[in-house]
Formats: C-alpha cells, sequence, structure tokens
C-alpha cells in the first residue's frame, strides 16, 4: 500500500519536474529574439493611437460644438458609449486581447500532425496539450512581466479617457476572473481547431476563416452594442457565440456595461464554454491519436 | 594566366554566444558576448584553366565559405581573388552569367512546380536565346537521363534526380566555372556513380575549370586530379592524389594466401593483423617495414599469393586532417 | 545575353498562377477571407455613418465620399498584398536562414529578383471589390442633386497615377522593413509591424489635423514615412470631398515622395546585402 502512494508521489515529483523544465525552456525561447521583443510590445499600441483620432472626429460631429465630456473630448453618444468609453472600451479589449490571443497555436499544432513531428508525442511519455499550454503560459508570463511597464505607462497616459474611473470591488474580481477564463478559452479554441488538422490537412484555410470571426465577433473590431437589432437581432446571435468573450466581455466588465447579477451570468457562461472546449479538444486529440497511428504515420 | 587567382584572402565570423541559463537569457537582452571565428585564414591558391580541382578537409574547415567568397555572396575581410579577371563580390553581371554554384544541401528550384518551369526562368534571367536553351537542355537531360521526369514537381523526385536537376538548372547557361559543394552528398551509391560520370564525360567536353568540395573519396578518386586539402581554414597541403598518399600514409596493407599446408598459429603473432580468413591473412606493415618483414615470413613459410597495397583513402585523408587539426592547435 | 526583366516577371506570374491553381482551396479560402474582411470594414462603417453625418467637422468626408477613401485603400492593399508582400516576407525570410545566396549568384538586379517571384493572385478579388465601391458611391454623388462632382478622364487617369505611387511607397517601406531581418534576426513581427503602421493611412488625414500629437503624427507620416499620401491623394483626386481642386501641394509632393521613397529603400536594400552574412553550412 505504502509503495504505491510512494510511487504515486515519485511520479507526481518527477511529472512536475518535467513541467518545470518545459516551463523554463519556453521562457528561454521567448527571450532569445531581443529585438522582436521589444518593438512588438510597443508596436500593440499604435492602432489604438489612430482609434483615438478616427473617434473624435465621428464624435465631434454629433457634439454639441464647444461642450465636451470629462475626458476633454467631444460629448455625445453613441449605442450608450461616450467618447472616452470608445476609447477606453478599444484599450481594454488590448488587455483581454493581450491574455486571449494565441499567435501561431492552431498553425503550429497544423503543422506538427501535417509533417509528422507529432509522432514524438506518442512515442514520449508526455501530452502534447499539456507542453503546449505550458509554453502558453510561460510566454504569457514573460509578456507581461516584460510589457508591464509599457503597458502601465500607456495606461497612465490615458487615464482620462477612463470617464468613470477603475472598477471596483466584485467588478474587478469578476475582470480578473474573466481573464483568465479569457486565456483559457482562448487557448483550448485554437486548440480544437489545430487538432481538426487530424482529419484535414488544409487547416491554415480554416484558421484565416477563424481569425476573421474572432476579429468581428469577439468585439475587438467594435463594441457589440453596435451592432443592428432589427430587422434581424445580430447582436443577439453575436452575443450567443463564444466569440465575445476574447475581447468584448472582459472590457464591458471594466467598463461598467454589465451589471449585476449579468456578471456572474457572463462568468458561468464564459466557464461553460471553457469546459466544452477543453472535453471536445481531448476528444478529438484521442480520437485523432488513434486514427493517426492506424496510418502508421 | 590563371583563371582563378586567390590571394590572402581571409574571412571570419561573428558568432554570438548564449549562455546558459535563465538569468543569462534575460541579460542577454541588453548585451550579448561574442567570439570571432576565423573561417579562412590568408588563403593563396591558383588554378588554370581546364582543371578539375577538389577541396577537401574536415568539418568547419573553410572550404564552404572559399567557395561562397569565389562565388562572391559573402565580402572577405582582406586579400584579393580573381576569377576569369572579375573579383567575385563585387558582383557584376558579365562575371555571375559565367559561373555557377551549386550546393548539395540546398535547392534553388521552385518546389511546387516540375523542373522545367525552373529551367525555363533560369533561360530567361540568364538571357540564353531560346535554340540554345532548348539544345543545352536536351543534351544535359539525356546525358543525365531525366528526360522523362521534366514534367515532375520537384517536391515528387527523388533525392538524386533533384540533385541532377540542380545540375542542368546550373549548367544551362554554359558557365566557364563550377563551383560544387557536396554535390553527392546523401545520394545512394548508383546516383553518386552517375553524377561522377557525367561530371568527368562533362568536363572533359566542355573543358571548363570545376571546384568540387565532397566528402566521398569515390569523387575525388574519380574526378580530380588535383587535391586541395583545407583545414582550420589553411591549406594544408595542395597537390595529386598520389601525393596525399605517400605523405600520409604510414602503412601499407598486405594480404597474404598461404599455401595449405602451412601452420597458421605460427603467423597468428604477427602484429598489427586486420583480418584472417583462411587461408588469407590481411595486416598492416609500416611502408619502410615492407621488405624486411615479407622476406621473413617467406623465408619460413610457404606462400602462395602477395597482394601490398595502400591503406583505404579514407583513412589515409582522415589521418591527414588529424594532422593538420593538431598543428592547428593552439600550443 | 542580358536578362529580359519582362519575360522573367511573366514566368514569375505564371509560375504562381499554376501554383495557386493546384491549391484551389487555399486559393478560394484566401479570396474569401480578404473580401470578408473588407465587408466587415465596409459593414463598421455603414453603422458609423447611422450614427454620424461626416468623419470629422466640416472636412467634407461624408458617407459616399468615405467609401471612395476606403475603395482606394482596398485597391492599394490588393496591389501590395497581390505583388509584394509575400516576397517581402521571403526576402525576410531568406536572410534569416542563409539561403539569400541564391539570389545573389543570378545575373539580374538582386532588388527585382526577390520582389517579384511570388504574385499572390488570390489578393486581387479584393482589388477589384475595391473598384465596385468607388463606382458605387461615384454613381451615388453624381446623382445627388446636392453635390458637384465632376468625373471624367481628367480624375481617372491622375487617380490610377497616383495609386501608382501610393503602392511605389508601400513597397518602398516594405522592402525596408524587410531589409532590417539583417540586423534585427528573426523578424517574426514583420506583417505586424507592417499593419500596425499602415494603421495610420487606413483613415482621411484630417483625423489628425487637431492637436499637436496629430499635427506631429501627420508631419511624420507624410514627410518621413509618407504613408499618409499613399491613400489620400488618390482619394482625393476622386472624391473631390468638399468641392476641393486635387492641384494642391500634396498632388506634386506625392510624386516626390514616391521617388524618394524608391531611392531610399534601393540604398538600404543595398546596405543590407553588403551586411549579409551567409549562415555557416
Amino acid at each position: 500500500m505504502s509503495n504505491t502512494a510512494a510511487n504515486s508521489r515519485s511520479t507526481f515529483l518527477s511529472d512536475a519536474l518535467t513541467w518545470w523544465t518545459f516551463f523554463k525552456i519556453s521562457i528561454n525561447e521567448r527571450l532569445v529574439y531581443r529585438g522582436d521583443f521589444i518593438i512588438g510590445t510597443l508596436m500593440r499600441f499604435l492602432p489604438t493611437l489612430t482609434q483615438i483620432f478616427l473617434w473624435w472626429a465621428i464624435y465631434d460631429v454629433i457634439s454639441t460644438e464647444g461642450t465636451a465630456d470629462s475626458s476633454g473630448g467631444p460629448d455625445g453618444q453613441i449605442a450608450g458609449y461616450r467618447y472616452g468609453d470608445m476609447v477606453a472600451y478599444y484599450l481594454m479589449v488590448t488587455i483581454s486581447r493581450a491574455f486571449s490571443s494565441m499567435p501561431g497555436l492552431t498553425s503550429g499544432i497544423a503543422n506538427q500532425i501535417r509533417s509528422g513531428e507529432v509522432k514524438k508525442f506518442l512515442i514520449q511519455p508526455v501530452d502534447m496539450q499539456g507542453c503546449l499550454l505550458m509554453q502558453r503560459i510561460a510566454h504569457k508570463l514573460v509578456y507581461y512581466l516584460m510589457a508591464a511597464i509599457p503597458f502601465a505607462f500607456v495606461f497612465y497616459l490615458c487615464g482620462d479617457f477612463f470617464i468613470d474611473g477603475w472598477p471596483e470591488g466584485e467588478r474587478l474580481v469578476v475582470f480578473f476572473a474573466s481573464l483568465v477564463l479569457a486565456f483559457a478559452l482562448g487557448f483550448y479554441l485554437e486548440c480544437t481547431i489545430g487538432l481538426i488538422g487530424f482529419w484535414f490537412l488544409e487547416v491554415t484555410s480554416l484558421t484565416f476563416i477563424y481569425m476573421l470571426m474572432n476579429f468581428l465577433l469577439s468585439g475587438h473590431m467594435f463594441p457589440l452594442e453596435l451592432l443592428p437589432e432589427g430587422p434581424v437581432n445580430i447582436r443577439a446571435i453575436v452575443e450567443f457565440l463564444p466569440f465575445k468573450y476574447l475581447a468584448y466581455f472582459p472590457a464591458a466588465v471594466f467598463l461598467g456595461k454589465v451589471e449585476g447579477a449579468a456578471l456572474y451570468q457572463g462568468l458561468a457562461v464564459e466557464l461553460m464554454w471553457v469546459v466544452f472546449f477543453i472535453v471536445i479538444s481531448r476528444v478529438l486529440w484521442f480520437r485523432g491519436v488513434k486514427r493517426y497511428s492506424g496510418y502508421g504515420g | 594566366m590563371p583563371i582563378i587567382e586567390i590571394k590572402n584572402l581571409t574571412k571570419s565570423y561573428r558568432v554570438y554566444q548564449k549562455q546558459e541559463g535563465l538569468g543569462a537569457s534575460i541579460k542577454g537582452l541588453f548585451k550579448r558576448e561574442h567570439k570571432n571565428v576565423h573561417a579562412v585564414k590568408d588563403i593563396s591558391l591558383e588554378v588554370e584553366e581546364g582543371e578539375f580541382v577538389a577541396f577537401l578537409g574536415p568539418n568547419g574547415a573553410g572550404k564552404t565559405t572559399t567557395l561562397k567568397l569565389l562565388s562572391g555572396v559573402i565580402n572577405p575581410d582582406s586579400g584579393t581573388c580573381q576569377v576569369m579577371g572579375f573579383t567575385p563580390w563585387e558582383r557584376k553581371n558579365e562575371y555571375r552569367r559565367r559561373f555557377s554554384l551549386v550546393m548539395g544541401q540546398k535547392n534553388q528550384l521552385w518546389w511546387d512546380l516540375p523542373a522545367l518551369e525552373s529551367f525555363r526562368l533560369n533561360q530567361h534571367i540568364y538571357g540564353v536565346p531560346k535554340e540554345d536553351f532548348d539544345a543545352t537542355r536536351h543534351e544535359l537531360c539525356d546525358m543525365l537521363d531525366v528526360t522523362r521526369l521534366l514534367n515532375q514537381p520537384v517536391r515528387e523526385l527523388s533525392l538524386g534526380e533533384r540533385m541532377k536537376m540542380e545540375l542542368i538548372a546550373a549548367l544551362l547557361h554554359k558557365p566557364d566555372v563550377l563551383f560544387l559543394d557536396e554535390p553527392t552528398i546523401g545520394l545512394d551509391v548508383i546516383a553518386q556513380h552517375k553524377i561522377q560520370e557525367f561530371l568527368k564525360s562533362y568536363q572533359q567536353e566542355q573543358n571548363n575549370t570545376i571546384l568540387l568540395t565532397s566528402h566521398y573519396m569515390k569523387d575525388i578518386e574519380a574526378l580530380c586530379k588535383r587535391v586541395v586539402i583545407i583545414a582550420n581554414g589553411e591549406i594544408y597541403h595542395d597537390g595529386s592524389l598520389e601525393e596525399i598518399v605517400d605523405k600520409f600514409s604510414g602503412d601499407k596493407v598486405v594480404t597474404l594466401q598461404l599455401a595449405e599446408s602451412v601452420d597458421q598459429d605460427a603467423l597468428k603473432d604477427l602484429p598489427n593483423v586486420i583480418e584472417v580468413t583462411p587461408p588469407k591473412i590481411k595486416f598492416r606493415v609500416q611502408r619502410e617495414k615492407v621488405g624486411a618483414v615479407l622476406s621473413g615470413i617467406l623465408n619460413s613459410h610457404a606462400v602462395e599469393d602477395i597482394v601490398v597495397e595502400d591503406p583505404p583513402l579514407e583513412e589515409v585523408i582522415s589521418n591527414a586532417f588529424s594532422a593538420a587539426e593538431a598543428e592547428g592547435k593552439p600550443q | 545575353m542580358s536578362p529580359s526583366y519582362l519575360n522573367v516577371f511573366l514566368t514569375f506570374a505564371r509560375n504562381s498562377l499554376v501554383r495557386d491553381m493546384s491549391f484551389r482551396m487555399n486559393f478560394i479560402l484566401q479570396c474569401i477571407a480578404t473580401m470578408s474582411w473588407a465587408a466587415m470594414n465596409f459593414g463598421l462603417f455603414k453603422i458609423i455613418y447611422r450614427h454620424t453625418e461626416s468623419i470629422g467637422r466640416g472636412t467634407g468626408w461624408f458617407e459616399d465620399e468615405f467609401f471612395i477613401f476606403l475603395g482606394t485603400i482596398w485597391i492599394i492593399n490588393a496591389l501590395i498584398q497581390t505583388f509584394f508582400m509575400a516576397n517581402a516576407e521571403e526576402f525576410s525570410e531568406l536572410i534569416r536562414t542563409g539561403n539569400l545566396d541564391f539570389a545573389l549568384l543570378k545575373p539580374i538586379d538582386t532588388q527585382f529578383l526577390i520582389s517579384f517571384p511570388r504574385v499572390n493572385w488570390a489578393q486581387l478579388p479584393n482589388g477589384v471589390l475595391g473598384a465596385i465601391l468607388i463606382i458605387v458611391s461615384l454613381r451615388n454623388l453624381a446623382a445627388d442633386p446636392n453635390r458637384e462632382i465632376y468625373i471624367s478622364l481628367w480624375n481617372i487617369f491622375p487617380f490610377l497615377f497616383y495609386v501608382m505611387c501610393g503602392v511605389l511607397v508601400m513597397y518602398s517601406v516594405m522592402i525596408v522593413l524587410a531589409a532590417t531581418s539583417v540586423w534585427l534576426g528573426r523578424n517574426q513581427n514583420l506583417y505586424t509591424f507592417w499593419f500596425y503602421i499602415t494603421n495610420f493611412y487606413r483613415y482621411p488625414m484630417e483625423i489628425y489635423q487637431r492637436n499637436g500629437i496629430g499635427m506631429a503624427l501627420w508631419a511624420t507620416f507624410t514627410f518621413v514615412v509618407p504613408i499618409l499620401v499613399v491613400s489620400n491623394v488618390p482619394a482625393r483626386v476622386l472624391a473631390q470631398p468638399m468641392g476641393k481642386s486635387w492641384m494642391n501641394w500634396e498632388a506634386g509632393y506625392a510624386i516626390v515622395a514616391a521617388v524618394g521613397s524608391l531611392l531610399v529603400s534601393r540604398f538600404i536594400f543595398k546596405l543590407a546585402l553588403k551586411s549579409y552574412r551567409s549562415a555557416s553550412s
């Protein structure tokens, strides 16, 4: 009895050690290309700059000339968003996307399947998804460590756009929870698409389409409140899909666009989607591996 | 007037050190350590038109770097070089039109398209008139027996077939000088042989100048009269193959075929026995001692046949490399 | 025996088409993807114009005028994506892997050889969409009795000319970006960087002319990296917001910018080649 306990403890330890090593290696990998790294972080905010000017020009026309809201921009509302809100929204979406975007994950998996590299996961006692998850966590962590300062700087500069200030208490907690779930959702969703590579070789085209949908339906492009509700209630349809949790939901929570019970409802649905994609990706993995081995690699 | 003249050519690379560990990686974001690798050190060489020269040397010796310098792909740190009267790294179009570089480990043909399309592209890039192009193409494809493969996408060809296509692509414009970097690497014996035969007859026919680097002795033996051994970025030896064998093989290999009646055991305590397959015994003897040892054996045993030969070329060359490395190491 | 650049280009175009056709699914999906992207952009601004009548007070960029601007962007993007984007990425990759050697061996201008091999035909339909958008918007404008607009060959040819100038400027920026791989190592962010920078030229430049920072941006992207003239000049030629005459200094400047950027990119390209060091085999 005690033997198996000791055994399971030691395999847990060795597993943990393996994960830790993977983690370290992934961080190392990330730090290799330095020019890339520093520039990439600052680049993220360039589109926001354009947005600031574009929306000012848009609001300018509908505002009462000469008045300004507390952000210093023109007053007036579009779909419940004041000018400051609009800019703040785009800034917050950058944050949610920093958590939920998984560059290269889908194509990486598809390529590994197509090139046969995935075989090494079948031979070695290591789980591919777990590996990838570790890699992503490591990458994101390093990113935040290094990017925290430029991010903080940008947000300090843009403080005025946050007309209602920063959220407090439960809204803040829900916000952070939604970010973590956004990470999980983004990861398992992209895994799922990549794993389709076991059945269809040309997953790249699918990825394209996914990215497109992601851009539009996640709220990355504009706040979902702007979607028309008649004659077809497009907005309701889009809000039904999981994509909004990748960008829109955390931003909306932060800006107070989601209130009260809806906060927890939203979080719960987000959690459901995460679990859904975890399950699907596991199923696809095991089915795919069986099919793959059947072909003799 | 030699067609290739190299004088005191030198080239070093800066290689960045990647340190182990997390802390070092973070430091590496801000400052990187590097060291200089001297790929080619003060090389001087002359090649006459029509020669077929081999560059031989251990990995990292500087053979490929030398070829790249001669092709103008990289610039040297110092020294001069003239090929057909041109300085390669000026990359004049008149020069580039008259030579070719083929690298065995990399291919320049479009992967998804038939080789013929890549040939056509070269035709336009080199400005080869249509009749010349067609004639040369037919000739080369016949010589290498690949005409039936011309319309297959390159990715579907075997390694050997692909190499043949690469060679054809490089020869369509009838270059006067050809640089070959390990052209037969990774090929099976038959493919290697075919390419060797092709190169031999092609060179004799066209009388162009060819520089070849290779690890395969068969290539060298079959094709080149002159062998340049490069090690540690320097020329270690420049001469014929026989000279190298003489210089670097200390031993001879003797194979004796003994008469039935002789007792095998008596000969077992010969030093340096390689192989015993009765009635034959193969063993090594130092060159100078061959005569003495043989006469000793002949006096005491009945021998039916004697063969005295050089050790395998690979061994000789490997001795040469080791000697070169030893010399190159800092004292 | 000098190379025929036209023949080489035609061969490139033909080879790319053959290759694209053999991966038909991918081709179609790419077409759909780019056009969907354009459609989404269009949709967004259709929604925005429900809430506001023009972008920028007093700039003249009403809905139809703005859609002409948008169509111009699509056309320019389509041309860049079709002819140059894939090649710039490949160039960056060739530098990184040390495989640029083969390009250096050929007796033909190296910049030409790396700029044209891959023609991405799937991106061209988007340009057609842009042309359609422009035509429809022009029709709307012409039919509107409140607007005065003159459409003739005097607009169309300069429009095409300035689109070409714009393409040349964008090409130069792209080449300079790709060439930096020589010094900066892996430029995985090339496409992202490109997207971020070109984001600035997607909207009429009037939106920047508002405060200090805006003017600084306007000045940078007009005089340093002249991407604002790429879109604004041809769009203005056609859309004539507020009946503005396009014969102003910006039109002339667009030509200067095109030539200047080409020269700069050529210079940087040559510099990059000098620094290029092929990876050891």
